[in-house]
């Protein structure tokens, strides 16, 4: 970052160590969770994959093993991190990005479409609204990770835990509930990674600023000023810029 | 070459002293109530107006085109190169996903295990040499198994010698690899397979939550591509307009 521009501090070494932690267990856990996946009816990925990841690890059962391992790790982690630090960081980032509202999701959908339109030279007439430290986009995806994200570990705990705790020939509702988690589970990873495609688009070829404050914490007050006013504002009213 | 192993069923040798039964019980131990072989009694008048019994011993077909092991998510379901289909207990977790989709009604959840269990041709016996234990133990010899590959094996030589019949529809033809013999009698509706259906899960996973989210993440994937090289065109537009305009100057 070019240090002759005034920069301000706005992430913590620990948020973002916990945004590089998400990213590279969603890497692996994607990795792995495709090479699970083996009958050609419920199978996504190429069938190669399943094939070259279970030779890998040296069968399925080990993946899973793996894949299962590194799921608690993750969420755990991220559990642990949130019930520490809630006050300080899951709240505030909580009421910045989550979209609660029909309103709300309207006015992030009218603004994320405006900004989509200008990638292509569309609407340019139309100005995306003000916006605060997150903008429509990105809130929307935020609150759709949030919900995945918890609805990945919960089914992810029912896969893994279920078999082992549980005598399914008991009762047809836990192969049932087994195999409800296992759909919502694969549908909330691909709607996750749907979103991922834009998040990593902006931060490597819109908006690299953004990725440089995900290295170092520092934000250019400018870049904020121009595409955040509504945080820039809140930022001058606190004293910081 | 390799193996391709199949079971013969004379249905005219069988007189359904469950011995094959019996005997798969045992090799395998299941639990009560529970077979992973069996004989269906098929009852009828024939053109005579006289009643008469069909007996065909019935097991899993083995088939070429398993649409169990397609339903299977996690591969546990799997076929040997030498054509059996095989359950590994290890990586089942019991979610029956496959059990719908058997054509044959051959697979079902133990209650022991809590996996699922299916006829194996008693793979670990095959490999050992041996001779599955129905075929060991049948009676009458009206179960034959064998390496169809091998053109000296006996089922080689049947199969070239009698008509045989597979249990096959115009809707389910995924090769099994179970052959009856009936004498030219024609196979009873009773034993025919029935249209292999899936649970409600695995539907929606094949046929809503697998195509929406390859449509969404190769759309979305197009559309940043796109403004990606719309993005490139223009710096470079940009650059060139500024080089032309400092010639000028």
């Amino acid at each position: 970052m070019n240090s002759t521009k005034p920069t301000i501090k706005v992430r913590s070494k620990d948020v973002i160590f916990i945004h590089w932690f998400n990213a590279f267990f969603w890497l692996t856990l994607v990795l792995t969770g495709f090479g699970i996946i083996s009958g050609d009816f419920v199978r996504l990925a190429p069938a190669f994959w399943p094939t070259f990841m279970q030779n890998l690890f040296g069968g399925n059962d080990s993946l899973a093993l793996m894949h299962a391992l590194g799921g608690m790790l993750w969420a755990g982690v991220i559990a642990v991190y949130a019930v520490l630090n809630f006050k300080r960081v899951v709240l505030p980032f909580l009421k910045n990005v989550l979209v609660l509202t029909p309103k709300a999701a309207l006015a992030d959908l009218s603004s994320m479409t405006i900004t989509l339109a200008h990638l292509f030279g569309l609407l340019k007439g139309k100005k995306v609204p003000p916006q605060g430290r997150y903008n429509g986009a990105q809130r929307l995806l935020g609150t759709m990770i949030i919900a995945c994200s918890v609805a990945i570990a919960v089914t992810g705990l029912y896969l893994f835990l279920a078999p082992i705790m549980f005598e399914f020939s008991a009762s047809a509702l836990f192969g049932l509930a087994f195999r409800w988690a296992l759909v919502i589970h694969v549908a909330a990873v691909l709607l996750v990674l749907l979103g991922l495609v834009a998040h990593i688009y902006f931060a490597v070829v819109e908006e690299p600023e953004s990725l440089e404050t995900m290295k170092s914490g520092n934000a250019e007050v400018a870049f904020i000023k121009h595409h955040n006013p509504l945080w820039y504002e809140e930022l001058q009213r606190e004293g910081k810029v | 070459m390799v193996a391709k192993y199949v079971m013969l069923a004379d249905t005219t040798r069988c007189i359904d002293c469950k011995a094959c039964e019996v005997a798969c019980r045992a090799e395998w131990d299941t639990p009560l109530g529970h077979s992973r072989d069996w004989v269906k009694q098929v009852e009828y008048l024939n053109s005579k107006g006289m009643p008469e019994v069909q007996l065909f011993p019935g097991r899993c077909q083995h088939c070429d085109d398993a649409p169990c092991v397609e339903a299977c998510p996690s591969g546990a379901s799997w076929k040997r190169e030498d054509g059996i289909v095989l359950v590994d207990d290890s990586t089942c977790s019991g979610c029956e996903l496959c059990v719908p989709a058997c054509p044959y009604d051959a697979r079902w959840l133990n209650p022991v295990t809590n996996t699922i269990s299916k006829c194996t041709f008693c793979q670990p016996r095959i490999d050992q040499g041996l001779q599955p234990a129905c075929v060991a133990t049948c009676v009458g010899r009206a179960l034959i198994f064998g390496d169809a590959n091998d053109p000296n094996s006996e089922v080689s030589r049947l199969l070239g010698e009698k008509e045989w019949q597979r249990l096959i529809t115009d809707e389910v033809n995924i090769g099994p690899n179970h052959y009856y013999f009936t004498a030219g009698k024609a196979i009873p509706q009773e034993v025919m397979p029935k249209l292999h259906e899936r649970h409600l899960a695995g539907k929606t996973i094949e046929n809503i939550v697998n195509p929406l989210g390859a449509i969404g993440i190769g759309g979305m994937m197009a559309v940043f591509l796109g403004a990606g090289i719309k993005k490139l065109v223009d710096r470079r537009k940009d650059v060139s307009e500024k080089e032309g305009s400092h010639e000028q100057h």
